[in-house]
């Protein structure tokens, strides 16, 4: 079809996809045999297991979930619009609806929520080899797909395929499991090995080349896969299933009754709700309506409007209602402006501090955000070891600015205040592409302008916005990039992603210096030496402010019901929400205790009171 | 009297002919009369709304000078024997001039409602959008960010309406210009602008307008572009109509016979004998205009934050149903600028229409 | 007269491929389209995502870009891939939703009854006002209840109806808590007797309707009234008074008829208010109708849908104009057809 294609692509194909048609066409069949052995010698059937592997497992890191927990119940959450397509891959499956569908697809192994140690989940040993790209899983014999099926590792196979296919019109995925995941091979049938391409830390080799399986008995890869898949729901390996699919209105899961993990260590006491109902409701004020009125159990309450205002009505004076505040540390969106060095007045660095000095993020937490949110340090904030804390954002200060730009002969005001070099304005579009933060920007525009800086606001609506920044054609841009495992230096700061179009590096930011480092960064393997160079690029980078850091939430706050019940510790360090009902490592804490559910239900029609609560956990503050 | 000399002054001349009679009868006419009054009123207070809805003062007197803050460049705080170096906060000025029991000489007199358009109130212990409120000089409240909604409202109604008459006045020359020549000449021309006429009239208006303003950040003048594009087909349609039936009169053939150019015709017959008819339409296309602003400003495909905005106003109102003065204040407004402007259309049509009846379609 | 109508009828192909090729060609020029939304949805930050399973965000190369673009039909020509949807629209196929991944025409299907159920609502119940009131008002000419339902209608006919709704959703659902905030019909639906259903649709239909309805009243009731008015005032009229008939009667007999013709003309341009409904009214109101689909779907950027609904709503208006002239015909026979086209 394509003749830009790999040969690894080609391989990768011929190699797990035995032809049924050799005999018909012996010249082709021949050829093919013929390349197979050419170039991949070692991809016998039977292939050994190295010699000499330690094969490791996790019995005894702490449990995070409560021994009390008691199965059973309903729970209703609510979504804003009915999801486009059941599938979790190709176009449009990445709405905010499949993480429910893929946190019941386990993956091979987690990392503990509190610990970050290595536990098992679908596999129950893995060992490294010494290359340092390959990781062995062992599978666990009793894993089951959701229709009864054994999980082994064709399924995995077949996941590597399916990835890789054309059919799932999913070019990331495509591009990914070719130039990342270099193979997976099957030693027996519950025995894998994943092939990385490039050396990593050994931990990290786990995230970097993680695949989940795909029951290879369900799909059909064929050029209309897309189409066929939309509403078929896929077999899993999760605590629940799709059940009831009302469409447009909610979609209802079910617990397996005989899961195969409920006995797992890291996984039992877990996922106990019997049915977890997902309702559609499109308008937010509405839904907290609904919350009130007892047909939803659980609402976020992040929006500081929602904590301190709304959440003070007689549901929640009278007890029925919780609230409850936990600070996490988890992975933060490297969120804020991105100061395009395309252009001229931008790129002088004098101008590009006096702009981050200019920026009263202050102002908008005390008055805007009611001091909840937090400014953000750095671009990668929250990953851990790898994060480098001595970053402190630039503060707005109006002196530091006026020397700033008198240093840059910006010295002139014009009639409106906004200073002035010969004919040039001071003076930059600040796009946006999300309605939410119009406030603040709005906000910080105001104050920029007590800095002599113009900062024109400009809305596009967020797919237009977001071609206007990949071809980088803004001045400033206020975004905010989704987050990873590990940090990503490359693709928004490495010169070979400068000044072409479709690449992340919306900055521009191209630095011999740097690039080495970026470079040093992805190839070593040595974790220690990884964190430093780390530490040191976020500190070059913040140096050159070409990214000004805005706000974060530090925690995560929900209003439930009273007959919700969490374990004594809450949540974990890294929980992202606290009632998520299925996330493998985080999720299905929760369950419902139906005395207190019938006794609270009575009291509510009978008019009666419990006493309110209103919970902060500060246990992972920082 | 006290009704505006300009609109007498164009209804004067549209109809030179006529100049008496159809002015003193729209007089008689009390609800319409009233009604351009009062429009009138307001179109010319917006006009000088920077006098009274201003975040600068009118008048600082500091140490036996005068400024004029409203009429001159930004002075920077330090001029006051403040501490910085932006514009100064009249305001905060004021406050603190007043609070010091020393000074005697300086004061600073601030417009009526002391607030810009823009400006974001943040009050200490509180949170927008803040309550109407008498002490805090926020008439109407203010919106969800801290921006007055008066103040906004002021503005508001000075784009709308502006943008109403530029866009109609655009239309108008287009649509008069287009259909005189369809129904004078005829023939190829008339044929081929029909079928435009007829395509562009089925093509859904907002859709474009909506594909139009993702394709550029829309500004006043590229929406009343974009909007005249689709809005330009009514007008040529009815001065086809009208120049059609003049093309044929006994005095149009004479004067042709005697050499007169296609375009003189036009301009010293065609169109004084349609004038009136135009000047019919006026208060609707205006009533229209308003309302698509504020429509596509409630979607946001209209005019960029933070230009102020009656439609932004709404959309704020719909999603914060808890703050009533929002909705209420720009509900209100709006309701009774179309009334006014409904009013004045019946009226002049009562006054063209031979019949004395009211015609709506 | 029905050679006209087949020349109108023929008129209306060159018409459709005009209006069809210059929204086709609009939705190609715009940027962002299904594959950019495709690439933001991976790359931006969204709350509600859990970070683990995201891919490591790099971008495309021109080779998969070119296969994305293949998959959306977008790597041809504007004029050829016109042409291509124009050939399949003969088949009546209008393509597939770029968003549901159903066919165009099984997203529009769904819409339809909620459509169809408002739109001829608000048809009957306008007519039943306007023309009942409109009568009234002629026949109370200038007289105090002339003024005062004038009020009404000029208030109907000077406010758009979006901002009714916005009125009304205010007033009666947020404030006195009368009516739903929203929406067709209430969650549990399916689950109510059929009594309950009845009643839960009309709950949920009072405030919309009343929008809707305000908005093509006023019109109407001044159509019939000044209809009345001129025909009451015409020669035939008076001579059947003089004649001895009532002056009820006369209205009733003669009138009547002949100031419905204005109405008849109107009626050809409801068909496609029945079926388009507004937009705004279903936003405010949130009805998965028809204009709303319209609305969502350029928003998200779903083209095919897009087109779907213009040659409905394009069909739909062009024979209603000339239903309309065929009514005009019908109600007064002393229109004739193609003596002039002024």
């Amino acid at each position: 079809m394509n003749n830009t294609h790999t040969g690894q692509n080609m391989i990768g194909l011929s190699l797990f996809e035995p032809r049924n048609d050799s005999k018909e066409y012996g010249q082709l069949a021949f050829m093919l045999i013929f390349l197979i052995i050419l170039i991949t010698p070692c991809s016998s059937q039977a292939a050994k297991l190295p010699e000499g592997l330690t094969w490791l497992t996790n019995n005894a890191s702490p449990e995070w979930s409560s021994a009390q927990a008691e199965k059973g119940g309903l729970v209703r959450l609510n979504i804003s619009s009915f999801p486009p397509t059941l599938r979790t891959v190709g176009p449009d499956s990445n709405n905010s609806f499949r993480s429910f569908l893929l946190d019941n697809q386990l993956p091979l192994v987690e990392m503990h929520p509190n610990s970050g140690e290595i536990i098992p989940v679908l596999a129950s040993h893995w060992a490294y080899d010494d290359d340092r790209k390959t990781v062995y899983y062992k599978i666990k014999p009793h894993a089951r797909w959701s229709d009864g099926k054994p999980i082994t590792a064709d399924d995995f196979i077949f996941a590597l395929k399916f990835n890789r296919s054309k059919s799932i019109v999913a070019p990331w995925y495509n591009k990914h499991y070719s130039e990342e995941v270099v193979d997976i091979i099957k030693y027996d049938p519950l025995t894998i090995a994943v092939i990385g391409a490039r050396a990593k830390p050994q931990q990290d080799l786990h995230y970097y080349y993680s695949i989940q399986p795909r029951a290879k008995h369900f799909h059909q890869l064929d050029k209309n896969w897309v189409n066929r898949y939309n509403w078929k729901i896929e077999p899993n390996s999760g605590a629940y299933q799709v059940g009831k699919i009302r469409k447009g209105k909610s979609i209802e899961f079910l617990r397996k009754t005989n899961w195969w993990a409920q006995e797992d260590r890291y996984l039992r006491h877990r996922f106990n709700a019997d049915q977890v109902l997902v309702k559609v409701v499109r308008d937010p004020n509405t839904a907290f309506k609904y919350f009130e009125r007892g047909e939803l159990d659980i609402f976020n309450l992040t929006l500081p409007k929602l904590w301190h205002e709304k959440s003070n009505s007689p549901m929640f004076q009278k007890g029925f209602i919780h609230k409850l505040s936990f600070y996490n540390q988890t992975e933060q969106s490297a969120s804020g402006l991105f100061l395009n060095l395309e252009n001229k007045k931008l790129q002088d660095i004098n101008v590009r501090k006096a702009i981050a000095h200019g920026l009263n993020f202050n102002k908008i937490i005390k008055q805007l955000l009611r001091n909840d949110y937090q400014r953000l340090p750095s671009f990668h904030t929250g990953y851990g070891d790898y994060s480098n804390t001595d970053i402190k954002p630039l503060s707005f200060d109006l002196t530091k600015v006026s020397e700033l730009l008198n240093k840059s002969n910006w010295k002139e005001k014009d009639s409106r205040g906004i200073r002035i070099k010969g004919k040039q304005r001071l003076s930059f579009n600040l796009s946006y592409g999300n309605k939410l933060h119009e406030a603040q920007i709005i906000v910080l525009a105001e104050e920029a302008k007590k800095a002599g800086i113009e900062l024109k606001p400009q809305y596009l609506e967020s797919t237009s916005f977001y071609k206007n920044v990949i071809e980088k054609k803004h001045d400033i841009a206020w975004l905010g990039w989704s987050t990873g495992f590990r940090p990503a230096y490359w693709q928004h700061f490495h010169s070979d992603n400068a000044h072409k179009p479709q690449t992340n590096n919306i900055t521009n930011f191209a630095n011999k210096e740097v690039d080495g480092l970026i470079n040093q960064y992805r190839l070593s393997t040595d974790e220690q030496e990884r964190i430093h160079l780390a530490h040191t690029i976020e500190k070059r980078i913040a140096d050159e402010s070409i990214f000004i850091p805005s706000t974060m939430v530090p925690f995560t706050r929900a209003g439930f019901w009273r007959w919700l019940k969490l374990p004594e510790s809450i949540a974990t360090k890294s929980s992202k929400s606290l009632f998520d009902p299925f996330n493998p490592t985080t999720g299905g804490l929760f369950w419902i205790d139906a005395k207190v559910k019938i006794d609270s239900l009575s009291a509510k029609r009978s008019g009666n009171g419990f006493e309110s609560s209103s919970v902060i956990n500060t246990d992972y503050k920082n | 009297m006290s009704h505006s000399p300009t609109l007498e002054f164009v209804l004067g001349l549209a109809m030179h002919r006529q100049i008496r009679s159809p002015w003193q009868k729209f007089k008689q006419l009390k609800r319409g009369y009233f009604s351009l009054l009062i429009l009138a009123g307001l179109i010319v207070l917006s006009c000088f709304a920077e006098l009274i809805f201003n975040s600068k003062a009118l008048l600082v007197s500091y140490q036996d000078e005068l400024y004029w803050p409203i009429f001159s460049d930004s002075i920077e705080g330090k001029q006051f024997g403040l501490d910085y170096e932006y514009e100064t906060n009249y305001r905060q000025l004021k406050k603190t001039w007043q609070m010091d029991s020393s000074n005697h000489n300086n004061f600073v007199i601030l417009p009526l409602v002391p607030f810009n358009p823009t400006e974001v109130d943040l009050l200490d212990g509180l949170y927008p959008p803040h309550a109407p409120s008498i002490e805090n000089q926020h008439y109407l409240g203010t919106d969800t960010i801290g921006r007055d909604v008066l103040v906004r409202l002021v503005y508001g109604f000075r784009i709308a309406i502006f943008f109403a008459i530029t866009l109609l006045i655009v239309e108008y020359l287009v649509g008069v210009f287009i259909g005189c020549f369809m129904g004078f000449l005829g023939g190829a021309f008339d044929l081929f602008f029909q079928r435009i006429i007829e395509v562009w009239s089925n093509i859904p208006f907002l859709y474009i307008v909506m594909i139009m303003s993702s394709l550029i950040t829309p500004g006043f003048w590229s929406l009343v572009l974009i909007m005249a594009l689709f809005g330009w087909m009514s007008m040529t349609w009815y001065m086809r109509s009208a120049s059609y039936k003049e093309a044929n009169r006994d005095y149009v053939l004479a004067a042709k016979m005697m050499g007169a150019s296609n375009f003189r015709i036009i301009y010293k017959h065609i169109i004084p004998n349609s004038i009136s008819t135009i000047i019919t339409f006026i208060p609707f296309s205006v009533a229209g205009g308003i309302t698509a602003l504020t429509a596509l400003d409630f979607l946001s495909f209209g005019l960029p934050a933070p230009a102020p905005s009656w439609g932004e106003l709404l959309k704020q109102g719909v999603d914060n149903l808890d703050y009533p003065w929002i909705i209420s204040s720009v509900v209100i407004s709006l309701s009774f600028v179309l009334m006014l402007v409904t009013f004045i259309g019946e009226a002049i049509r009562e006054i063209f229409d031979p019949k004395h009846k009211v015609y709506y379609e | 007269m029905l050679g006209y109508i087949l020349r109108r009828l023929l008129l209306v192909i060159p018409t459709f491929i005009g209006i069809t090729i210059v929204v086709f060609t609009l939705t190609r020029m715009v940027p962002g389209g299904p594959i950019e939304r495709m690439m933001t949805a991976y790359q931006m930050a969204n709350q509600q995502q859990s970070s683990h399973h995201s891919i490591a965000g790099n971008t495309l190369s021109e080779d998969q870009l070119q296969q994305l673009k293949q998959y959306y039909g977008f790597d041809k020509p504007i004029i050829e891939s016109y042409f291509e949807w124009l050939g399949k629209l003969i088949d009546f196929d209008l393509g597939q939703s770029t968003r549901y991944y159903e066919p165009v025409w099984d997203t529009i299907k769904e819409r339809l009854p909620i459509s169809i159920f408002y739109g001829v609502c608000t048809l009957i119940i306008t007519y039943l006002i306007a023309i009942p009131l409109g009568i009234y008002k002629a026949l109370k000419h200038g007289e105090a209840e002339d003024f005062a339902t004038s009020i009404i209608v000029f208030l109907g006919y000077a406010i758009p109806n979006y901002i009714v709704a916005i009125a009304l959703l205010y007033t009666f659902s947020f404030h006195f808590e009368l009516f739903p905030m929203g929406g067709f019909s209430s969650d549990d639906f399916d689950y109510l007797p059929w009594q309950d259903q009845v009643w839960d649709i009309l709950e949920h239909a009072t405030l919309p309707l009343i929008a809707y309805i305000s908005g093509s009243f006023a019109v109407m009731t001044f159509m019939v009234k000044n209809a009345l008015l001129d025909n009451l005032s015409a020669q035939y009229v008076q001579t059947a008074i003089s004649k001895g008939m009532t002056f009820k009667q006369a209205v009733f007999r003669h009138a009547l008829r002949n100031s419905l013709i204005p109405l008849a003309t109107h009626f050809g341009n409801n068909i496609s208010v029945i079926l388009m409904g507004s937009f705004l009214i279903e936003t405010i109101f949130n009805i998965d109708g028809f204009g709303l689909l319209g609305y969502e779907s350029l928003i998200e950027r779903d083209y095919p849908v897009v087109m779907g609904i213009l040659v409905i709503s394009a069909l739909l208006t062009l024979i209603g104009n000339i239903l309309s002239d065929i009514c005009v015909a019908l109600a007064d026979p002393r229109i004739r057809f193609g003596a002039s086209n002024a």
